[in-house]
């Protein structure tokens, strides 16, 4: 079988995180494929071979206007799979990809394989608590999950441009706000130390923060923490709708586990747990837990630290 | 107004039994609005409060999806559509179709609702392809809705960035959960939803001429998920310190 893929995010970074994955499918069923970006990329590109979609108009920013001018291109090329980096602009791009051109679609899929004239793939289900394995006929579009390989470096190669010509939005940015960027990528934090509804005022996330900082890890958080209180950024929200992590320790704090939270650190290595509540889920999702007020428990593992330091 | 909220009736995530096979109990498993489902159906009557008009739900499901349509007519929404076929034996694209024909029904809506994703299976795929089948404007992972005459402003949230977008209705729009608390219903409205018109369709009533269109799931099997679940009790400088001897061990500290 000779796969031609298209890999495709409308960030450099996530389109090579989807070359990534394109390298080890195509390599292992043989094939080729093509790294596809937008507007001004191309040099950060990876790939010899690589285009670039322009319209008349960015498209970034626009998962409408980029679908159009993917599935114009894809109507040309004829791709036997375009894969998409699942991010949150990724899913309706693919979404509407896939009704464009009357495509099957799958969403946020790993270990991905191709036999049989099917794309196939594994995705988390019931907030993680299953695994549904999937099988898209070819050809068919399929956004994955990222952060599963690391991304692939950009190369020099020059990417060939394909002009999209005049693709409108329905819709219009009228502004658009950084979130506050952090120092540290969840992604790729080998430590995590993350904070739940256990911890009663922003103030005291002061103390997660140096157990974070002792431990040389990074700071995360539950749902409630980013989306309802708003204490820390959205991009420290760990689980099912956030960020999925796989550190080598993940050390929930008065985290109480549900599924939804679980889901995104199921792939940690070791999981311990700091919680008042005996029964509370964490301690059945934990490798290591410890029962009680984390007012009282993080102190003394800040001073039994401290101790093995000197 | 007229707002349309696309809702699932799913199996409670949380109730799922897994057999001593590793095989999920799916048969029998209890079920429930989907989770985020709620707070779509929640900005629908809160724009319905502020501008009038009428709010119906719409649903592909089982009969058993009759529960979830009862909740939300329960919560406030005035009548419900269910699309009588099982979502779960279908593709996606399959879902979104049948909900496009059956809006395009019993419409023309000015803003048709969805959550981000269900809670069941999370694909986050039926609300564009909603907003590309109708032709209609979509605004995905909206935070916060305010409507003024022909415009709505809608905040969407990204992983790096928030977005406010200006759109005119007709419009599609999927919102996350932190848009809105939902409310729950007094015992009356609850008795009193079962009053509310319930309408069911078959699919082939919608579009003649149905295709099969199989789901793409082969199989599904339980989350390996061996913890060792040890759990330390005690004073605190005991408990941490049995805490970091285990970490240490498992070699996951930093030396």
């Amino acid at each position: 079988m000779s796969v031609r893929l298209w890999a495709f995010s409308e960030s450099e970074a996530a389109a090579n995180d989807v070359a990534a994955v394109s390298s080890v499918l195509t390599s292992s069923a043989g094939g080729s494929y093509t790294v596809v970006g937008v507007d001004e990329a191309g040099a950060g590109l990876a790939g010899e071979d690589k285009i670039v979609l322009r319209g008349t108009e960015p498209l970034a920013g626009s998962p409408e206007a980029t679908a159009e001018a993917l599935a114009r291109a894809a109507m040309d090329a004829n791709p036997d799979v375009i894969l998409v980096g699942s991010t949150r602009n990724g899913k309706e791009i693919a979404a509407r990809v896939a009704v464009k051109l009357g495509l099957p679609c799958v969403s946020d899929i790993f270990g991905v394989s191709l036999s049989e004239g099917k794309l196939r793939g594994k995705r988390n289900i019931f907030a993680g608590k299953l695994i549904a394995e999937v099988a898209a006929p070819l050809p068919c579009v399929a956004t994955v999950k990222l952060g599963v390989l690391s991304a692939l470096p950009a190369t020099p190669a020059k990417a060939v441009v394909r002009a999209a010509g005049d693709v409108k939005s329905k819709t219009r940015v009228a502004e658009r706000r950084e979130k506050q960027k952090g120092t540290v990528d969840l992604r790729a934090a080998k430590l995590i130390v993350s904070a739940g509804r256990g911890v009663k005022k922003k103030d005291d996330l002061a103390m997660i923060y140096d157990l974070a900082t002792s431990l040389g890890g990074a700071v995360g958080c539950s749902r409630p923490l980013s989306s309802d209180m708003g204490w820390l950024p959205e991009e420290h929200h760990i689980g099912l709708t956030g960020v999925s992590v796989h550190p080598d320790l993940y050390l929930a704090v008065g985290i109480s586990g549900q599924l939804q939270h679980v889901a995104g650190i199921k792939d940690s290595k070791i999981i311990a747990a700091v919680n008042s509540d005996r029964i509370a889920p964490i301690f059945e999702a934990s490798d290591y837990g410890v029962v009680g007020d984390l007012y009282a428990v993080l102190p003394a593992i800040m001073k039994e630290i401290k101790a093995r330091h000197h | 107004m007229k707002v349309a909220v696309c809702v699932k009736h799913a199996i409670d995530e949380t109730e799922l039994k897994i057999d001593s096979s590793g095989s999920p109990q799916l048969r029998g498993a209890a079920s429930k609005m989907s989770t985020f489902d709620k707070n779509a159906v929640e900005e629908a009557l809160r724009l319905k409060s502020v501008h009038t008009g009428e709010v119906a739900i719409f649903t592909v499901g089982t009969p058993e999806a009759k529960k979830t349509m009862k909740e939300a007519l329960a919560m406030g929404a005035d009548r419900g559509v269910l699309i009588t076929a099982d979502p779960m034996s279908m593709e996606t694209s399959r879902t979104a179709e049948l909900l496009a024909a059956a809006l395009k029904n019993g419409g023309p809506y000015d803003l048709i609702l969805c959550s981000e994703g269900s809670s069941d299976v999370y694909s986050g795929l039926v609300p564009p392809m909603l907003g590309e089948k109708l032709g209609l404007p979509y605004v995905g992972y909206v935070r916060k809705i305010e409507a003024t005459g022909q415009t709505a402003r809608l905040e969407r949230a990204l992983e790096d960035s928030i977005e406010v977008i200006e759109a005119r209705f007709p419009l599609v729009a999927s919102v996350v959960s932190e848009i809105n608390e939902p409310r729950y219903p007094t015992l009356i409205q609850i008795m009193q939803a079962g009053k509310k018109p319930l309408q069911e369709v078959t699919p082939e009533a919608l579009v003649p001429g149905l295709s099969p269109s199989p789901s793409l799931v082969t199989g599904m099997k339980a989350q390996a998920m061996a913890r060792k679940k040890v759990v330390f009790e005690g004073a605190p400088d005991e408990t941490a310190k049995k805490l970091l001897d285990a970490l240490a061990s498992e070699g996951v500290l930093p030396r």
